[in-house]
């Protein structure tokens, strides 16, 4: 069996996004499996455990909706191991999760083994932030979790990185945006990580906006709950333009913008009513909580972005998306510089935002709104484009990068790429 | 309900099951329906045809002449005669039987579907699409829509050239071969089960990764890799 045969069959993806785990062979075509990035330590010293149950330490994957109990519990025992896109060193409950879900990824797999299968080529994808020690512990886990002989070979790439594989485009700055951070990476054949700019903002900044706005239009009762709220923000949410033309404009024709939300099952109906012009307040702090008006919020409790130093990243609070871009690609050669702008890849569910009709030019989609913060620094010519499957072009990429690196490319833990070798058996 | 006809409260029950009711005018007598790929035929024998030998001979007749692949029947009968009828008769022809009363309609006995001895080939209207090979036939589409793209491009750029050069000879090289074309897949049979034999996923038409990252460890240079 040649080697390109092999990985035609045997290439696995796996990607550790910061709430799902996205998972499966080269077999699987365009949609690999999702479960969440999630694992529940239940309790073994429960007296009903020892009579009856026979959990395993963690329990990840579709079972772990059984094992919950009261929300109490919840906060120590179910542990969202990537929340940040980052593990500390220390922190074994959430490498005992990422470790269930690798064993869960490959088990949701069988293979027989008289057809050729000597063990997947895993490409397991972390955020761009994640420092060295992240890729030490994931490799060891393979190698220590090997006893089945399902892992030939492993692998780790940087998310913006398998993004912009995924979207096939081999010179381009990747955004990508999640729930609790955001990351700039610059790509030229390779990811440029030390131009990366990292953001501490994200798409729960965009619900404590909206919760705050919920406060103050009367819904105090409703802000507290955080999966009403982000519904709420995805439902009224809007990106302005031009923030101060669009509330000016909102504020002069009120109907033309109100803002209501009827939550589905129950009598609860909010309307914004007068207020409907601060919907473009949740779009806006999204790509730039620099706007004076969002002192008062600020003033009034809402936690201001700040800057976290994780690892060895410095996560940048108040830096908009338009800075953050032009930080990255000053930070690469000169002459790259033109083709980094022209090819400018958003990924993640934080740059979905709807633009109803009949608000097209005051409300914007993501790529305008980015185009617009470049061309205030002066940038002109660029390209910003989403990535054609926002959930599964991670997945994409490692999938191509599993089948496209010869063989016999060898770990390097300076480049941080390459074949790390488990199994040791070829598939010659 | 008991109010209406026979004819309609059964034609409720079948839409209820999730039937659909069919315009079939080639058994006089019988109520058809759809349901999912099979047709269903109903001969309802009232208390009066009941009572009747030759009635009761006939219905049956009738219904099992029209016994073939892909039809379900029922007779339908009303309760109160129903211990007159031996459930083993209608087994052993494959007929169901619904007892029906002023309150409700029940299916006492399933009917048989035909078996056919051999593969059925299904038919284009009953045949229910495989999704893999509609995610197949999408990811053809996408793959040709793609081709068709660049072939207008080709075309457009050829153009260009012809235009701009008129008086030159054109030399132009044959192309790379494409890299899947020389790839001889599935020497041994491999258990794939989501994607075809020899098929790859979409995303990796046409992209330029694949060559890049094929040279990985051959081309030593990345002077940007930090």
């Amino acid at each position: 069996m040649t080697i390109e045969n092999y990985r035609s069959h045997y290439t696995f993806g796996m990607d550790f996004g910061t709430s799902d785990f996205k998972f499966g062979p080269i077999t699987c075509g365009e949609n690999p499996r999702i479960v969440n990035n999630r694992g529940y330590f239940p309790d073994k010293s429960s007296l009903v455990y020892r009579a009856f149950e026979t959990a395993a330490d963690v329990v990840v994957g579709d079972e772990v909706p059984l094992y919950l109990q009261s929300s109490e519990d919840l906060t120590s025992r179910l542990v969202y191991p990537m929340k940040n896109g980052m593990i500390d060193k220390d922190d074994d409950s959430a490498w005992k999760v990422v470790g269930a879900l690798c064993q869960f990824g490959l088990d949701a797999f069988p293979v027989t083994s008289n057809n050729g299968f000597r063990g997947y080529n895993i490409v397991a994808s972390l955020s761009a932030v994640s420092p060295r020690y992240m890729y030490e512990r994931l490799l060891e886990l393979f190698r220590e979790g090997n006893a089945s002989g399902k892992v030939r070979a492993v692998t780790v790439v940087p998310q913006p990185f398998a993004v912009a594989i995924g979207h096939g485009v081999t010179t381009c700055v990747v955004i990508e945006s999640g729930h609790g951070n955001s990351q700039v990476c610059p790509i030229s054949k390779y990811p440029i990580r030390s131009a990366q700019v990292a953001l501490n903002r994200g798409g729960g900044d965009a619900n404590a906006v909206t919760s705050e706005i919920l406060k103050d239009a009367g819904y105090g009762d409703l802000a507290g709950e955080e999966s009403l709220v982000r519904r709420v923000k995805e439902s009224i949410g809007l990106v302005p333009g031009d923030l101060d033309a669009a509330i000016t404009e909102a504020k002069r024709t009120p109907r033309k913008f109100r803002a209501k939300h009827k939550v589905p099952g129950t009598r609860v109906e909010i309307d914004l009513d007068k207020d409907s012009w601060t919907r473009f307040l949740i779009g806006e702090y999204v790509f730039n909580p620099n706007h004076e008006i969002f002192e008062s919020y600020f003033g009034r409790g809402m936690p201001r972005p700040r800057d976290v130093k994780m690892g060895e990243t410095t996560f940048r609070g108040m830096l908009d998306f338009g800075d953050a871009i032009v930080a990255s690609v000053e930070r690469c050669p000169v002459e790259l510089q033109p083709m980094l702008y022209r090819e400018i890849l958003l990924s993640g569910g934080n740059f979905s935002w709807r633009v109803p009709e009949s608000m097209d030019g005051v409300a914007v989609d993501a790529q305008t709104k980015v185009k617009s913060l470049l061309r205030m620094k002066g940038i002109r010519n660029v390209s910003v484009k989403m990535t054609t499957s926002p959930q599964f072009s991670v997945w994409h990429g490692c999938i191509i990068y599993g089948f496209a690196v010869p063989d016999d490319y060898e770990w390097d833990w300076q480049r941080l790429e390459g074949w790390m070798r488990i199994s040791g058996q070829s598939a010659d | 309900m008991a109010s209406l006809p026979i004819e309609q409260r059964l034609l409720h029950y079948f839409l209820a099951m999730g039937a659909q009711q069919s315009q079939d005018s080639s058994n006089p007598g019988t109520l058809s329906f759809l349901m999912g790929n099979e047709r269903v035929l109903v001969s309802i024998l009232t208390a009066v045809d009941a009572i009747e030998r030759n009635r009761v001979i006939g219905t049956f007749l009738r219904v099992s002449s029209l016994r073939s692949a892909g039809i379900q029947l029922y007779v339908a009968v009303p309760r109160l005669l129903g211990a007159t009828f031996d459930a083993q008769i209608f087994r052993s022809s494959g007929i169901g039987l619904l007892l029906f009363d002023d309150r409700r309609i029940e299916e006492t006995i399933k009917p048989q579907s035909v078996q056919s001895p051999t593969v059925m080939q299904p038919t284009l209207t009953n045949a229910t699409p495989d999704p893999t090979v509609l995610s197949e036939l999408a990811s053809l589409k996408s793959m040709y829509d793609e081709m068709e793209r660049n072939m207008n491009r080709m075309m457009a750029e050829f153009k260009l050239l012809r235009e701009n050069a008129p008086t030159h000879t054109l030399h132009i090289q044959s192309p790379e071969p494409v890299r899947f074309e020389s790839t001889h897949r599935a020497e041994t049979p491999f258990q794939s089960t989501m994607i075809g034999e020899g098929a790859l996923p979409s995303f990796f038409t046409n992209n330029p990764w694949l060559d890049v990252l094929s040279k990985r460890g051959k081309t030593e240079a990345a002077p940007f890799a930090g």
